[in-house]
């Protein structure tokens, strides 16, 4: 589910059938499993076209409740034990109510999916970075590596980023399109204002820069974007 | 178990759904059982299916009874808080989801810029191909792992520093933090109030200028070392 992490989790283990002896653990397996649980029923009735109440009370005395359509009217229906009565307002209400659920689970599943992509894709990268790790010193993580080892990988990416900055100022004199289109720039008109500084005038480090493109284009393309 | 992946929509097919229902409600209640059992909690279930006129219940129609009770005795404000449908339990799914996809974009994004980073270091210089966002990008990410660098460098350096004051000889710990044979040491030492001023200032200025001059207690060593170094001739 959840384990992007860098630190690994234990993984699936097998527990013994018994109240947890652990607080704390006790806890966290209340958490996710009260999650799962409400998953699996939330799946039931999307599939099956089943009507569900689940009521549970936490280690906290809290209570968590599931239900579809909603968990009054189930818990109702049991105890008066009539049928549920169907009124013309009522089927157009459930009606909108299952169109709504039907809209929501393909857009969760859309979301999955680019997840599991971009998953799979994580792991290329690593896979990718492992291999060349055990020719190239320097792609080491920082940890590893000694001073005189920081000192020159530290010289050699100044350089490269002075190359990458020449790289993008010649871009720029070259394109016959306005720099207002330049993303990130505020309000540089015609300067060569680059979001990063090729000369370390301000060590600042603006995370929002960093945001993601859709798909995989790392800035490969014809054209200035 | 298949871990075939079922498309979250009504099964259309009636079999199908019949016997999905069967079985997903066997799994359903065993989970609902063990979170009772490990958790030691008050649970109770309620299954109406188009296949029986009576609903499936657990654990027991006393059971059931037993946690309705309590569950009615809630105040209203306690009983919604935590109360979902079909409708917002999804959108909470969708919610974190969509978290993980941001967060996982992100990480490869860097982990993409990382690798044209460490490839252009070889000469290859693939960022001559990129647009202007991946240039901008690159150089960003360049930027952060020259931040990491003088971070770890200054760490390195901290050790140095803070050997200083025990019972042992600086010398030796220095030694042991990096392994370097004892000729430097004495640079070292007369440096060391020096790197102690340096570090008590705001930590800009040490990107600015803080590695070069940090490293040149070193700077003996380096020229015994394997990496020739333009700067330290």
């Amino acid at each position: 589910m959840s384990g992007m992490s860098s630190k690994k989790s234990k993984g699936r283990q097998k527990v013994e059938m018994v109240k947890m002896p652990n607080e704390s653990n006790l806890q966290v397996t209340f958490s996710k499993r009260r999650t799962g649980l409400f998953k699996k029923a939330s799946e039931l009735c999307t599939l099956c076209g089943a009507d569900i109440a689940i009521i549970v009370f936490s280690p906290g005395k809290k209570v968590f409740s599931f239900g579809h359509p909603c968990v009054e009217t189930i818990v109702d229906r049991y105890l008066t034990r009539n049928p549920p009565q169907i009124s013309g307002t009522m089927q157009l209400i459930e009606a909108h109510r299952n169109a709504s659920v039907r809209e929501l689970n393909m857009q969760l599943t859309q979301v999955l999916n680019q997840l599991e992509i971009e998953k799979k894709r994580g792991e290329e990268l690593n896979q990718m970075r492992k291999a060349s790790q055990a020719q190239c010193w320097w792609e080491a993580p920082i940890e590893e590596l000694n001073l005189p080892q920081l000192e020159q990988l530290k010289m050699s990416l100044e350089e490269l980023k002075k190359n990458v900055g020449k790289q993008a100022e010649k871009m720029l004199i070259q394109s016959s399109n306005p720099p207002q289109f330049f993303a990130g720039s505020s309000s540089n008109a015609g300067g060569m204002n680059l979001p990063f500084d090729p000369n370390n005038n301000a060590a600042v480090f603006n995370p929002n820069n960093m945001m993601p493109h859709p798909g995989y284009n790392p800035g490969f393309g014809h054209g200035f974007y | 178990m298949t871990r075939k992946k079922v498309k979250l929509a009504y099964i259309s097919n009636d079999s199908a759904r019949k016997a999905t229902f069967k079985k997903r409600k066997k799994g359903l209640l065993k989970k609902v059982s063990e979170l009772k059992t490990l958790c030691g909690i008050d649970v109770c279930a309620i299954i109406f299916s188009p296949y029986d006129d009576q609903p499936e219940i657990w654990p027991s129609p006393l059971g059931v009874q037993r946690v309705l009770s309590r569950f009615k005795k809630m105040p209203e404000m306690e009983k919604s808080k935590k109360m979902v449908s079909q409708d917002s339990f999804l959108r909470q799914r969708i919610a974190k989801a969509y978290e993980q996809l941001k967060k996982q974009r992100k990480d490869n994004r860097e982990k993409e810029m990382e690798r044209v980073m460490f490839q252009s270091l070889t000469g290859s210089n693939v960022f001559l191909n990129m647009n202007m966002i991946g240039l901008n990008d690159l150089g960003l990410q360049i930027e952060h792992n020259i931040r990491e660098i003088c971070r770890r460098m200054e760490t390195l350096n901290n050790i140095a520093t803070m050997a200083r004051p025990s019972n042992e000889e600086p010398s030796q710990q220095v030694e042991k933090s990096f392994g370097f044979d004892g000729q430097m040491n004495m640079e070292a030492m007369q440096k060391q109030q020096w790197l102690v001023d340096l570090m008590s200032t705001p930590p800009q200025q040490h990107f600015g200028f803080g590695g070069e001059e940090v490293m040149q207690p070193f700077a003996d060593t380096i020229n015994n070392n394997l990496w020739p170094n333009p700067f330290y001739p």
